[in-house]
């Protein structure tokens, strides 16, 4: 698990492989490290994982319920058919902003940011 | 190949922790392959699977049965392959779950209950006994 920062404003966390229950606690601690540092906007890269399971989404649910407490928000990078429709089969791709790109991505936090 | 007469018979047996759900993830991933499903129905079931296992994990930590075990029992039957999890986590009664906890839970089942064609779950004295069915060719 691998987290870069864009700017200063907009960090991105960039997952790899499996995100599990043996894998989800340390993006849930990158989550938090972001939001206890003061991160009102998040992207989490999914491009390079491969298996993503309900503790995953568990943790994405969970910050992105933080970030939108404080007027922040959370969006997803995620190219991948087959991770994407995890998120469809639960209803969930109506939850989060899901961008092919992390191009995309930034642009649209971006715009929120203004 | 299988017939109907002989169903081929795959078992596992793993430590009820986080770091082993991968494992029988692959396992079942190697066994449905063998079938004719189709490469989404395989992904469902390593999904559902995994699903099944992780819950287990989940029961047996806040139930403090990690030293226990799951076991993992497939049969494959023509199109028809059954995965039977049985796991030692103790008994699924707790109301003291976080938040949180609670939601990955229910989308952990909800996966389950769309991603396989029959499940039944049932108590058991030491544990849960979870069992799912799927069939090749549905779609």
């Amino acid at each position: 698990m691998d987290t870069r920062t864009i700017d200063n404003k907009l960090p991105v966390i960039e997952l790899e492989g499996e995100v599990d229950v043996y894998t989800a606690p340390q993006l849930k601690q990158q989550m938090i490290n972001l939001l206890e540092s003061g991160a009102k906007q998040m992207i989490i890269d999914l491009s390079k994982v491969e298996y993503l399971d309900s503790t995953a989404l568990g943790v994405l649910i969970g910050g992105l319920k933080r970030m939108r407490e404080t007027d922040g928000n959370m969006v997803l990078v995620c190219p991948s058919a087959r991770i994407r429709r995890v998120f469809e089969i639960t209803g969930l791709d109506k939850i989060f902003d899901i961008y092919n790109t992390a191009d995309e991505a930034q642009e649209a936090v971006g715009k929120e940011t203004g | 190949m299988t017939n109907a007469d002989s169903p081929a018979r795959v078992e596992l047996v793993i430590p009820c922790k986080p770091e082993f759900v991968g494992v029988a993830r692959l396992a079942i991933l190697g066994v449905a392959s063998r079938m004719r499903f189709s490469y989404d129905e395989v992904e469902d079931i390593r999904l559902a699977v995994g699903e099944a296992c992780t819950t287990a994990v989940e029961w047996a930590e806040r139930n403090g049965r990690t030293d226990s075990t799951i076991t993992l029992r497939s049969e494959i039957a023509n199109d028809k392959l059954t995965v039977d999890i049985y796991d030692q986590a103790g008994a699924r009664e707790d109301n003291t779950k976080a938040e949180d906890e609670q939601e990955t839970e229910n989308i952990g089942a909800l996966l389950i209950t769309l991603l396989v064609d029959e499940i039944k779950i049932e108590p058991q004295a030491e544990g849960t006994h979870v069992r799912m069915v799927k069939y090749a060719g549905q779609r």
